[in-house]
């Protein structure tokens, strides 16, 4: 994944090129300022704004290739508002991690963009896309990819979420989010050592920060839905309910579907995160009592050296020097923190998902019941 | 919406031959919502001066003749009563592109917005079906029911034929094909929440991604609205006021002969003791990774 990232970042326009389209002041300023005057950059997204078109588009790719779907989506910031209106999907990567296939992933995505260019549509990158299965989606590669669009975007970018799993269980689901300036901070400097964690205050709760997602529908596509989700009578007399009336798009009661199907992969899912945390809590320690013998076995030596110089200089003899105990006992780095609270993250995805799962559960239920009271 | 509209057969120049019976090669067509979508959005971003805009068709033709189209892109063309002229680098670069990501859909055919088949049309449909070749290509005619004189708006699936004793590109008769919206289960609630944004409150065409919890409310009230309305015309033919209509009577019968019974044979204590189980083990998770989390950060402090 760490191949994505670098194509991404290889193939994304500066910030100076990507922000000269979307100045709306043009008018009023001499030409030559363009480039230099950004009013829109100025203002913090407080809203993303998805385009109809977008969330049909993620949704049949995330179908397509399961739950690791990714792309770039295209768009314009005006007054707060990051409205997103295209998008399109990056090629899985091969597991082998190699310089061709970053480079043929540049190329696709600037082809793509001169392509979008030529038939009149967005061109300039604002983030990506990410789909996840149960509400678990923090993962390195996802924050990774986002770190480096914080560097080379306006605004830093934003990632779209979306959760297959409630979207087969009758409600979609979209949410935006971008890293927050603590965490790009610790991960500017590569320190995710304890202390740096206690100074930012990071948890996973807050590396990345939620922006409010809407859902606009342009005026053309609002009357064809409207068109089509218009029902009929059928033409044919005497036939089943379900049939009497046709509808291009029916309406559907799936959330109303009793069964707990998904509750059993999610607790197993669950049990697989609460393993690799426990993993990779144990890797933790394991190092940090490597780095503990290793001081220990420092500062002995220090001591045992002082005693000696003092007893030299009782004996009018010159000290032996002191410094070069660094270079005696390698003290191994303060391992990084970012993968254990990573993986934090992701059970309390897992468990927010579980638990909202169950409390619809527990609403459909009574819901049912209620008709034999 | 009207799927597939049994009229309209273009014929230039030439008197209507015999519908050859190669037209069964293809029997059906359905279309993906993404394809649609995206032909819109095209016809919104087009040029002043273009009456249509066209597009290259992708999808995928089972054995038994029944195209499903997935996808779609733009491809700049010009036209005018003389000539017409498609950006062919463009349309092959954007396959390629296509295809890198889904192989398996490959391109079947073109669409054009607009209802009108002419000459131009048959010429570009001459060109698709080299592409495609040797299955005839689909044309998908889109009327986007903002011209008025056009009706309302719908889809029309297309193939051709060639016409004449000697046949030539521009001559075609354009047969229809029958047409149907088709998606997955899965993807119906995106498609809801588009529905759902003509009549939302944060202002027109604006919606926003509902929770698990207020989806299920929603539902939950509309079936409560259907049967009191149920409840309601049941009332009044009982009373004498409405004649019964013994058509709806059976739809009735059929629908709440449903029992919830089972629900009563402990299945639900069992099931209900369950679910609360997972919720309060859910529970527990989130705050133990909580206080995981801020234990390691009091750790070295």
């Amino acid at each position: 994944m760490a191949t994505m990232a670098a194509a991404i970042a290889a193939s994304l326009p500066t910030v100076q090129a990507a922000s000269t389209p979307a100045v709306p002041t043009r008018e009023t300023l001499p030409a030559s300022w363009n480039k230099n005057v950004d009013a829109e950059a100025e203002i913090p997204i407080t809203t993303v704004q998805i385009d109809g078109l977008v969330t049909t588009k993620i949704i049949k790719h995330s179908l397509d290739t399961g739950s690791s779907a990714h792309g770039l989506i295209l768009g314009l910031d005006l007054d707060g508002v990051l409205e997103i209106s295209n998008c399109f999907p990056l090629p899985n990567q091969p597991s082998d991690e190699d310089e061709k296939s970053v480079k043929s992933v540049v190329r696709y995505q600037s082809q793509m963009l001169r392509s979008l260019n030529e038939v009149g549509s967005v061109d300039s990158v604002v983030g990506f896309y990410q789909s996840a299965r149960l509400g678990a989606f923090f993962k390195q590669s996802l924050v990774e990819a986002q770190a480096i669009h914080q560097e080379k975007l306006r605004h830093g970018g934003v990632v779209i979420v979306h959760d297959t799993t409630t979207a087969s269980q009758g409600n979609t689901s979209f949410r935006a989010f971008r890293l927050t300036r603590p965490f790009v901070e610790a991960y500017r400097r590569h320190n995710f050592s304890s202390a740096s964690l206690v100074h930012q205050r990071l948890t996973f709760s807050n590396i990345l920060e939620e922006i409010p997602v809407k859902i606009r529908v342009n005026p053309l596509l609002n009357s064809v839905l409207g068109t089509l989700t218009e029902s009929h009578r059928s033409p044919l007399p005497d036939v089943l309910p379900s049939e009497a009336t046709t509808s291009a798009i029916p309406p559907t009661y799936s959330t109303l579907n009793i069964g707990s199907v998904g509750l059993t992969r999610n607790l197993e899912q669950l049990i697989e995160a609460v393993d690799n945390y426990k993993l990779e809590e144990s890797n933790l320690a394991y190092l940090s009592r490597q780095i503990a013998r290793e001081k220990l076995k420092a500062d002995q030596y220090l001591t045992r050296r002082r005693e000696e110089n003092a007893a030299r200089v009782t004996q009018g003899l010159a000290p032996l020097p002191e410094e070069n105990v660094h270079r005696l006992f390698k003290i191994p780095p303060e391992p990084s923190r970012l993968e254990s609270m990573l993986s934090l993250g992701q059970i309390d995805g897992l468990a927010k998902s579980l638990a909202s799962a169950s409390s619809s559960g527990l609403v459909t239920m009574y819901a049912a019941k209620a008709g034999s009271m | 919406m009207s799927f597939g509209r049994s009229s309209a057969v273009y014929i230039h120049q030439q008197v209507l031959g015999s519908t050859t019976n190669q037209a069964a090669e293809i029997s059906s067509v359905t279309v993906h919502p993404v394809a649609l979508f995206s032909i819109l959005d095209h016809y919104l971003r087009r040029k002043d001066e273009q009456a249509r805009v066209i597009g290259t068709l992708l999808g995928t033709v089972s054995d038994s003749g029944e195209v499903e189209v997935r996808s779609s892109f733009a491809v700049p063309h010009s036209e005018s009563e003389q000539q017409v002229a498609i950006d062919g680098d463009h349309h092959r670069a954007m396959y390629e592109l296509h295809h890198r990501i889904n192989p398996k859909e490959v391109v079947i055919g073109w669409y054009s917005t607009g209802s009108n088949l002419n000459a131009n049309s048959a010429l570009i449909q001459n060109l698709y079906s080299q592409e495609t070749a040797p299955l005839r290509a689909v044309h998908l005619a889109i009327n986007t029911g903002l011209e008025e004189s056009m009706g309302g708006a719908g889809v029309e699936a297309y193939i051709s034929s060639p016409v004449g004793v000697t046949p030539k590109p521009e001559n075609c008769v354009f047969v229809p094909v029958p047409i149907e919206l088709r998606f997955r289960e899965t993807e119906k609630s995106g498609l809801d929440l588009l529905a759902s944004a003509s009549s939302a409150a944060a202002g027109p065409g604006v919606t926003q991604p509902i929770s698990d919890l207020e989806a299920l409310e929603q539902s939950i009230k509309s079936v409560t609205e259907m049967l009191d309305r149920v409840l309601a015309y049941v009332r009044s033919v009982l009373a004498g006021e409405v004649q019964g209509d013994p058509a709806v009577g059976r739809y009735l019968l059929d629908t709440f002969a449903a029992s919830t019974d089972d629900l009563e044979k402990g299945g639900f204590s069992a099931s209900l003791q369950d679910t609360l189980m997972v919720s309060y083990l859910a529970n527990l998770v989130r705050s133990q990774a909580e206080v995981s989390s801020r234990l390691a950060l009091a750790a070295t402090t």
